[in-house]
């Protein structure tokens, strides 16, 4: 069983990776529905054995849950965003790609040394199950910051939010249900909300370049 | 008995398939572009008709250019000696022939990049250089990752390292393994010339690496370097059919004769099928900008960097 | 009963919803703030009587006990402040054309959902719940801060929700990493993630875990509360928002933030025992926050950006305080977070009166406010006094007490930085500042009198509120405050 966990949660970390070396809005969109959904059969997956050992559905609700918002709902909502706002072809990040591959590897050696010092814990496949989310919260993070369109910041944002999701759902079997919920509310909203500032910034700006908003300093 | 079967059974059964993989793969994606396609067995053909032709050398070249098609016939095939297409039979070892290997394979690429620079063409140097480039970026990540396996296995030997992977089951299903085996395609990938890295099937001059340094080859060199060039790409091909997908748990407990040609029969499937997958790849996929290159060998190497992560994660 | 202080902001968003007429929308959504804040001070009144309240129905997930009541009571009277200020400054901000009438109904619906979100925040004990309100605390303040919808606005608007939410998201990884640790301590029950839960079984979770959880809660919630380095999004949040919305943001939200920090710290500091790991964090983040602020405010050109920094460096006070961790240095900062929070809504609030007469954020375009506005300006720079730390003001208590206890807890060396930094605040602000007071005015279109009266009733409200808190202090609330302090540190 621990073997399936974690080649999804590798598959996941695998997916961060290759969305670091990724150069186009389409694509970014593209893998992050595939990495949700690599995220659904790894909570049905949860689901499944939860339900057959305690007879609860909570995971299984959950899994359904990222189906239809992270798999299908939220990629849908970007690309419909992007295809309205005015595009320009230009470099989208700041660093080439292999020093950011490179630099993702740098990631995960220090989510690593962060874990390794804790002891004792209760299996030791946690420790991986950890290090891989943890990981995949980092490389969302630094694929935040070295996009400049405004889109690929809210996939950095997505991505980040699927490593918690990874880390709630190997370390403790999911948060209880209402907290999971609660959080899937604040990210649906999030991203409506990220995507109808895109509008605001492309009426304003006249590009969704994060580079142009520069005029609050100091 | 295993031993001397060993030699023979290996050389043949690498030159005999080396050509049917580049067959497959071609038909494969005649298909998909609805072409009728070459036959399956068109490599085999050629080599027939070009042994009967006479070669052209160019009036400028050196010994170096004469030399060259042996030399990287001979470390190519010295190299698949130690790749075995099937743990049943034992093979002769060396101490680190791992290591062995992937020199030999660079020192054929030496010659070959030396050869397409000496009869100072132009297309002859840009492919040298292009491919000499390449090599350099997925050098690393193609040691680590053996390094990682030989680390798992205990053993700088492929024949023990293919063993090893024979008594834990399917490997692949391991993550380490699994990280493994996905920068070794993009390794295979790019060694073989294949597209996104290189287009085999074109001869414009902006884009092509390794048709580039074969131009001025003619006649029974030209066989030489071909069929050089496709028994490389089956030493990486049997590399990951052996060592990541293991099938010869299967056919223990049999006739020793029944267990090699069974043995021999599982390898067969799983050469086919990994050409299959690369076709399916080439299919699907387009060349990459010379400049992009980089950006996959560098993710290569972050495949094989992170199974180094897990391995070291998991092991404690 | 006890759910009205949760009702009431969510009954004013939907009331306002509903209202078309203008003028009915303020008379609606004051009244809510009215009766939200007589609510939650009968709260504060069972709570001085019971020490702790929870539900019968929703246990696990309703609790309040000083130190969630004093913060709850702080945004009520806030609220109140402001919603009554909003009347005076929507009106004449229409008047101008600065906005619409529909914008109105938009402004009271979008400001009681955030009232909304932050009592959540204070009046629930399941951590998890906690961070989903606080995350959506920033989504219901994204357009209040990008409410002009201009090239700044809407720049201000994107870091801060980009920032704020990413920030965050390192919260919940350390707030998983706690249920996690709780989960290997004691699988089963329901009530894993709760706070008082947590704090009974707080020794036997594991130390390197509960380290490593805050750590993401410092920097997660740490960006909410706008601690250096985490703190980029607030000083354009602050300055682009309308005025009454700075005034919450500035005195309620980084409260409600801060509450999240303060949250975790008894847990972890109840497993760590006498260790300095947390302490030495957040004074070192404090101070450094201090001494950040002291450096951007003595750059400032623009008056609001410079408040904002100065809400920055008060927060950087309050995890000072809440670093040394003895008895008065806790009491300090929940104090302090109290006083700042009405301080600083006062000088926003009068700041927006500035605006609306100047209609610049320049410092160097304004000159002659003691003129122009004689009773919003002097109280303005008589909250500027506070907010420096001078007597007689309650700031001076809080800062006094806190150094004290930085003293009395042998850390020389921090608390006499913390005292070089505090006057250096003081030293970049009054040059910075004071000059817009003075001089004549500009000639021309600006005339003098004040512009908004509700609004200046408020902040002369507001400014008696923290003279007279400073000076005298009634036994019942002194002890309201003792307590949240033992609360803090575990229940001694």
């Amino acid at each position: 069983m621990n073997h399936y966990l974690e080649l999804l949660s590798i598959l996941i970390l695998l997916s961060s990776f290759i969305l670091a070396a990724a150069k186009r809005i389409i694509s970014y969109i593209w893998i992050f529905r595939l990495q949700s959904f690599l995220l659904v059969i790894m909570a049905g997956y949860l689901g499944a054995v939860n339900f057959r050992k305690e007879g609860d559905i909570d995971i299984l609700i959950i899994c359904m849950v990222i189906l239809v918002v992270k798999v299908i709902y939220i990629p849908r909502l970007l690309e419909n965003t992007f295809a309205k706002v005015a595009y320009k072809v230009e470099k989208d990040f700041f660093l080439n790609i292999p020093i950011s591959v490179l630099i993702c590897c740098g990631l995960v050696m220090l989510s690593y040394f962060s874990i390794f010092p804790i002891d004792d814990l209760r299996e030791g496949v946690m420790k991986t199950y950890l290090v891989n989310s943890i990981s995949v919260i980092l490389i969302g993070l630094f694929f935040m910051i070295s996009r400049k369109k405004a889109i690929g910041q809210i996939i950095g944002f997505l991505v980040i939010e699927n490593g918690l999701f990874i880390a709630a759902l190997l370390s403790a079997h999911s948060m209880p249900i209402l907290v999971d919920l609660g959080i899937f509310v604040d990210v649906l909203a999030g991203v409506m909300i990220m995507g109808v500032l895109v509008f605001r910034i492309n009426e304003n700006f006249e590009s969704i370049n994060i580079n142009k908003l520069r005029n609050l300093r100091g | 008995m295993q031993n001397v079967l060993y030699i023979p059974v290996q050389l043949a059964v690498m030159l005999l398939l080396a050509p049917l993989v580049n067959g497959i793969i071609k038909k494969i994606k005649a298909v998909s572009q609805k072409r009728k396609g070459p036959p399956v067995l068109q490599l085999y053909y050629d080599f027939y008709k070009l042994m009967k032709k006479g070669t052209v050398v160019s009036e400028t070249s050196s010994w170096i250019f004469r030399a060259a098609p042996y030399i990287y016939f001979t470390a190519i095939l010295t190299a698949a000696l130690f790749v075995p297409v099937t743990t049943v039979l034992a093979p002769f070892s060396v101490t680190g022939d791992m290591i062995l290997a992937v020199y030999l394979l660079a020192l054929a690429r030496f010659f070959m990049a030396l050869a397409g620079l000496d009869t100072g063409s132009t297309f002859g140097g840009m492919g040298s250089s292009r491919e000499m480039m390449i090599s350099a970026l997925l050098e690393p990540s193609l040691l680590v990752s053996l390094f990682i396996v030989g680390l798992i296995a205990g053993s700088t030997s492929l024949y023990e390292i293919m063993k090893f992977s024979v008594l834990s089951g399917i490997t692949i299903l391991q993550p380490v393994y699994f990280l493994i085996f996905l920068a070794l395609w993009i390794v295979l990938i790019a060694e073989t010339a294949r597209i996104p890295v290189d287009d085999p099937s074109t001869h414009l001059e902006l884009t092509m690496v390794h048709e580039a340094m074969l131009l001025e080859y003619s006649g029974r060199q030209l066989v030489l370097m071909e069929l050089g060039a496709a028994l490389k790409q089956l030493i990486f091909i049997t590399l990951l059919a052996n060592v990541f997908i293991p099938t010869d748990i299967f056919v223990q407990g049999r006739g020793f004769l029944v267990t090699v040609i069974l043995s021999l029969g599982f390898y067969f499937v799983k050469v086919v099928g990994i050409a299959c997958v690369t076709a399916v790849i080439e299919i699907n996929t387009v060349k990459l900008r010379l400049f992009s290159v980089p950006n996959l060998a560098a993710l290569s190497f972050a495949f094989a960097f992170l199974g180094f992560v897990q391995y070291f994660v998991i092991g404690r | 009963m006890e759910f009205a202080v949760i009702i009431l902001p969510l009954l004013g968003a939907l009331l306002c919803l509903l209202t078309r007429n203008r003028r009915l929308l303020h008379v609606v959504n004051g009244f809510v703030a009215g009766l939200f804040l007589l609510a939650s001070l009968y709260m504060t009144f069972r709570i001085i009587d019971t020490g702790t309240l929870t539900s019968p129905v929703l246990a696990s997930l309703f609790y309040l006990d000083p130190l969630s009541v004093i913060t709850l009571d702080t945004i009520a009277i806030v609220n109140f402040m402001v919603s009554l200020y909003s009347v005076g400054y929507l009106e004449e901000e229409l008047k101008h054309h600065i906005i619409t009438g529909g914008m109105i109904r938009i402004f009271y619906v979008l400001t009681s959902t955030f009232v909304f979100t932050m009592v959540l925040v204070v009046t629930t004990q399941n951590l998890g719940v906690m961070w989903v309100a606080i995350e959506a605390t920033t989504l219901a303040s994204v357009f209040l801060v990008g409410f002009y919808n201009n090239k700044h606005a809407v720049e201000a608007a994107w870091k801060y929700v980009m920032i704020c939410s990413v920030g965050i998201a390192f919260a919940l990884l350390g707030i998983i990493l706690l249920y996690f640790s709780s989960l290997q301590v004691l699988p089963g029950p329901e009530s894993n993630l709760n706070w008082n839960f947590l704090l009974e079984n707080a020794r036997q979770m594991q130390g390197s875990m509960l380290k490593l959880a805050f750590i993401f809660v410092l920097v997660g919630f740490g960006t909410k509360v706008g601690l250096v380095p985490l703190h980029t999004w607030l000083p354009d949040a602050h300055s682009q928002a309308p005025s009454p919305i700075s005034a919450l943001l500035s005195g309620v939200l980084l409260n409600s933030a801060m509450y999240g920090i303060i949250r975790v710290l008894a847990i972890v500091n109840k497993n760590l025992g006498g260790s300095l790991y947390t302490g030495r964090l957040l004074m070192g983040i404090g101070l450094l926050s201090i001494g950040a602020a002291a450096l951007f405010i003595y750059s400032q050109k623009d008056y609001k950006r410079l408040l904002a920094y100065s809400s920055i460096e008060h927060m950087g006070i309050i995890a000072f305080g809440l670093g040394l961790f003895t008895p008065a240095a806790v009491f300090g900062a929940v104090f302090h977070m109290v006083n700042h929070a009405f301080t600083k809504s006062m000088l926003f609030l009068a700041s927006g009166n500035v605006y609306l007469k100047y209609q610049s954020r320049e410092i160097a375009g304004i000159k002659g406010v003691l003129k122009i506005l004689p009773t919003s300006g002097t109280a303005f720079l008589l909250g500027l006094f506070a907010i420096a730390g001078l007597p007689p003001f309650s700031i001076f208590a809080s800062e006094l007490s806190i150094m004290a206890a930085a003293f009395e807890a042998r850390h020389p060396f921090a608390g006499g930085f913390f005292i070089i930094l505090i006057a250096l605040v003081f030293a970049t602000m009054a040059p910075a500042l004071l000059q817009i007071f003075f001089g004549d005015a500009p000639q021309g279109s600006i005339r003098p009198g004040e512009l908004n009266f509700t609004g200046t009733a408020v902040i002369v409200i507001l400014l008696v509120m923290i003279s007279v808190s400073g000076l005298y202090m009634p036994v019942e609330i002194k002890t309201l405050f003792e307590s949240a302090g033992a609360i803090i540190r575990g229940g001694e």
